[in-house]
C-alpha cells in the first residue's frame, strides 16, 4: 500500500506540520513502509474474535468526587509565553 | 403551495453538578470564580499527568442513560478527540466514540394540545442516537481586539446526548428540551440552566414534503441558550428553508449561528473540509466496567420519573392533568403533595388548590424549593383540618400560612396562641347580635318589611364587630332567629 502526496499533505496539516516537498516525500515512503507492516496483521484470522481493545483486564482506577488543591493562577501562567489579567493571551482565530 | 413538515433533531451538551471535574480533583463548578482558579497539571494537559476518573460522573451518566431507556454497556471506552484550538490545552478532548456507556433510548415527549397544529394532546417517541461521558473545553473570550483563554472549564464533566430525526416543530423542540430540564433536574445529574450553560443545544433542521420519509440536507444552528430562542431560531429557520425551495433554490448544508440580540440567524463560516478528528482509544484510561453490583446500587437511587408520576397524581387523586403538570413540575414539590395528601386524609383536589394557589406563589416569591419549606406537608394537612372543621375560616387559614412558614410553630399553636379560632359560643355571638340589631332600626324595619337581602348585611356588621372571629354559620342563625 502506498499513500499518496495528498494523504501525506492532508495528515500534515491535520497535526499542523509545516513540510519541505523533500519531507512531504520522505514521509510518504516512511508512512507507507509502515503500514504496510502493520497490514501483516490483518492476514490473521479474527473471525468471531471480539476486537481487543487493551490487553490490560484491569479496570479504571476511580476517584472520590472530592476537591483537591489546584494550581494557582500564577503557577499556571508560569510557562504561557503570553498573558494578561490572568489568563493567556492568544492569536485572535480565523475558523 | 405544497404542505411542508420540519426534521429537527438536537445535539444536548450537560453539564453534570458533580463537585468535582471529570479526570481531576478541581472544583467543577466556577460560574462565581475569577478565570484560571479551578485548575491543575491534569486539566490543563500539562505533561506527565494522568487522568482518574470521578466515579460520580459515571454513576450520573448511568441514571441519566436508565432514564432515557438507554442500554447501559457493562464495558464502555474513552477516546480521543483530536482537534487544535486554544480552549483545549491537551490538542484533544477525552470523549467516547463506539463503546459509549449508553446506546439507544428514547424519551416519550407528551405534547400539550396548545403547542399541537390541531390542537389535540399527542405524545411524540423522541429516539436517543447518542449518549456519551467527555470533558468540557476551556472558554475563550474576545476584548479589545484580543483573545484570552481561561482553563477554568476544561475538564467539567458532560453527556453529550442526541437525539435522532424525530422532532417535527419548533414547539416540538421547546417541549424536549422543557422536559429534559425536568427530568435532568429530577434526577439530581444537573442544574439545567441554560444560560449558565448547564444545559446547551444545537439544533438540526430541514424539511421535507408532508408524507415524505428521507431526508433532505440540513443546516445545524448553533449558540442558542434558553429555551424561546431554540423555538424561535428554528421557526425562522424552518420559515426561511420553505421560502428557499419555494422559489427553487437548494438547501445548503450551512451552520447558522444564532444572534440573540437581533433575533437572526447568521451564516458561519462554512468549513472547507469535513472535520477529521481521528479518534482513537484513550490510551491514560482503562475500560470502565460496570458490573451489576454497582450497577444496581446507582439505580437503587432511580426515583420515579416525572412522566410517570404525572400519570400517577391523574389516575390515583384525580387530578385534572393540567395539576398534576405543575405539581410534578418539581420533584421536591410533587412529593411534598404526597406528604400532604398522606397528612390530611381528606380530598387530594383540595391539597392541590391550596399548594397551586398558596404555596407556590410564596415558593417563587422566596425563591424557594419545596423540601426547603418550615411549612411541612403535615403542618398544611393540619391547617386544612382546621379550616374543614370550622375552627378558622378560609381567609385565617391562608395568612396562618405564611405565619407557620415564618415561625415553624404548627398551625394549630397559632390559632391558640394568637385567639385566630371562630368563636362558636353561642353567648357571645347572640350579646353582639344584639348589639348590632339596636344601633340599626332602619334596617331591623326594612328587613322586616321584606327586604330580606339585608341579611348579608347584618351578618357582615356581626363580623366586623368581631373581627372575622365569629362562626358566621352561627351568626346568621341568631340573627334569623331574633329578626322573626
Ligand atoms: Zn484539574
Amino acid at each position: 500500500m502506498s499513500l499518496t502526496l495528498e494523504e501525506v499533505e492532508h495528515i500534515a496539516s491535520l497535526a499542523r506540520l509545516e513540510l519541505t516537498a523533500e519531507e512531504k516525500e520522505r514521509y510518504r515512503q516512511q508512512l507507507s513502509a509502515i503500514l504496510d507492516y502493520a497490514r501483516r496483521l490483518q492476514e490473521v484470522d479474527t473471525t468471531g474474535i471480539p476486537p481487543t481493545s487493551s490487553v490490560l483486564p484491569a479496570r479504571s482506577r476511580l476517584r472520590e468526587d472530592r476537591v483537591e488543591p489546584s494550581l494557582t493562577p500564577a503557577e499556571l501562567l508560569r510557562n504561557a509565553p503570553h498573558a494578561e489579567k490572568d489568563q493567556f493571551r492568544v492569536p485572535p482565530v480565523i475558523e | 403551495m405544497p404542505e411542508y413538515e420540519a426534521v429537527i433533531g438536537l445535539e444536548t451538551h450537560i453539564q453534570l453538578n458533580t463537585t468535582t471535574k471529570i479526570f481531576c480533583g478541581c472544583k467543577a463548578d466556577s460560574w462565581f470564580d475569577p478565570p484560571n482558579t479551578n485548575i491543575c497539571p491534569v486539566c490543563t494537559g500539562l505533561p506527565g499527568v494522568l487522568p482518574v476518573l470521578n466515579r460520580a460522573v459515571v454513576e450520573k451518566a448511568v441514571l441519566l442513560a436508565a432514564a432515557m431507556h438507554a442500554e447501559i454497556r457493562p464495558v464502555s471506552y474513552f477516546d480521543r478527540k483530536n482537534y487544535f484550538y486554544p480552549d483545549l490545552p491537551k490538542g484533544y478532548q477525552i470523549s467516547q466514540f463506539d463503546q459509549s456507556i449508553g446506546k439507544g433510548g428514547y424519551l416519550d415527549l407528551p405534547i400539550p394540545a396548545a403547542s399541537a397544529a390541531d390542537k389535540q394532546a399527542y405524545t411524540r417517541r423522541v429516539s436517543i442516537t447518542k449518549l456519551h461521558m467527555e470533558e468540557d473545553a476551556g472558554k475563550t473570550k474576545n476584548a479589545g481586539g484580543r483573545r484570552f483563554v481561561d482553563f477554568n472549564r476544561c475538564g467539567v464533566p458532560l453527556i453529550e446526548m442526541v437525539t435522532g430525526p424525530d422532532l417535527r416543530s419548533a414547539d416540538e423542540a421547546a417541549q424536549y428540551l422543557i422536559r429534559l430540564r425536568q427530568l435532568l433536574r429530577w434526577l439530581g445529574v444537573s442544574e439545567a440552566d441554560m444560560e449558565k450553560g448547564h444545559l446547551r443545544c444545537d439544533a438540526n433542521v430541514s424539511i421535507r414534503l408532508k408524507g415524505e420519509t428521507g431526508l433532505n440536507p440540513k443546516t445545524e444552528i448553533k449558540n442558542v441558550n434558553s429555551i424561546d430562542a431554540v423555538r424561535e431560531a428554528i421557526e425562522k429557520e424552518i420559515a426561511r428553508q420553505i421560502h428557499e425551495t419555494e422559489a427553487g433554490r437548494k438547501i445548503e448544508a450551512w451552520t447558522l449561528e444564532w444572534d440573540e440580540d437581533a433575533g437572526v440567524l447568521r451564516k458561519m463560516r462554512s468549513k472547507e473540509t469535513e472535520a477529521d478528528y481521528r479518534y482513537f482509544r484513550e490510551p491514560d484510561l482503562l475500560a470502565v466496567r460496570l458490573d451489576d453490583a454497582w450497577k444496581q446500587a446507582i439505580l437503587r437511587d432511580l426515583p420515579e420519573l416525572p412522566l410517570e408520576r404525572r400519570a400517577r397524581f391523574v389516575a390515583q387523586y384525580g387530578l385534572p392533568e393540567y395539576d398534576a403538570d405543575i405539581l410534578t413540575a418539581e420533584r421536591s414539590l410533587s412529593d411534598y403533595y404526597e406528604a400532604a395528601v398522606k397528612a390530611y386524609g381528606g380530598d387530594p383536589k383540595k391539597v392541590s388548590n391550596w399548594l397551586m394557589n398558596d404555596v407556590l406563589r410564596m415558593l417563587n416569591d422566596a425563591g424557594l424549593k419545596a423540601e426547603d419549606l418550615k411549612l411541612t406537608p403535615a403542618h398544611l394537612a393540619e391547617l386544612l383540618k382546621l379550616v374543614d372543621s370550622g375552627k378558622i375560616n378560609i381567609t385565617t387559614g391562608k395568612a396562618l400560612l405564611g405565619k407557620v412558614q415564618e415561625s415553624g410553630k404548627s398551625p394549630a399553636a397559632i390559632v391558640e396562641a394568637e385567639g385566630l379560632g371562630l368563636v362558636s359560643d353561642d353567648s357571645a355571638i347572640r350579646a353582639v347580635v344584639e348589639e348590632v340589631l339596636a344601633e340599626s332600626p332602619a334596617e331591623v324595619a326594612s328587613y322586616k318589611g321584606g327586604k330580606l337581602t339585608l341579611m348579608g348585611w347584618f351578618v357582615g356588621q356581626v363580623m366586623r364587630k368581631m373581627r372575622g372571629k365569629a362562626d358566621p354559620n352561627l351568626a346568621r342563625q341568631i340573627l334569623e332567629e331574633l329578626l322573626q
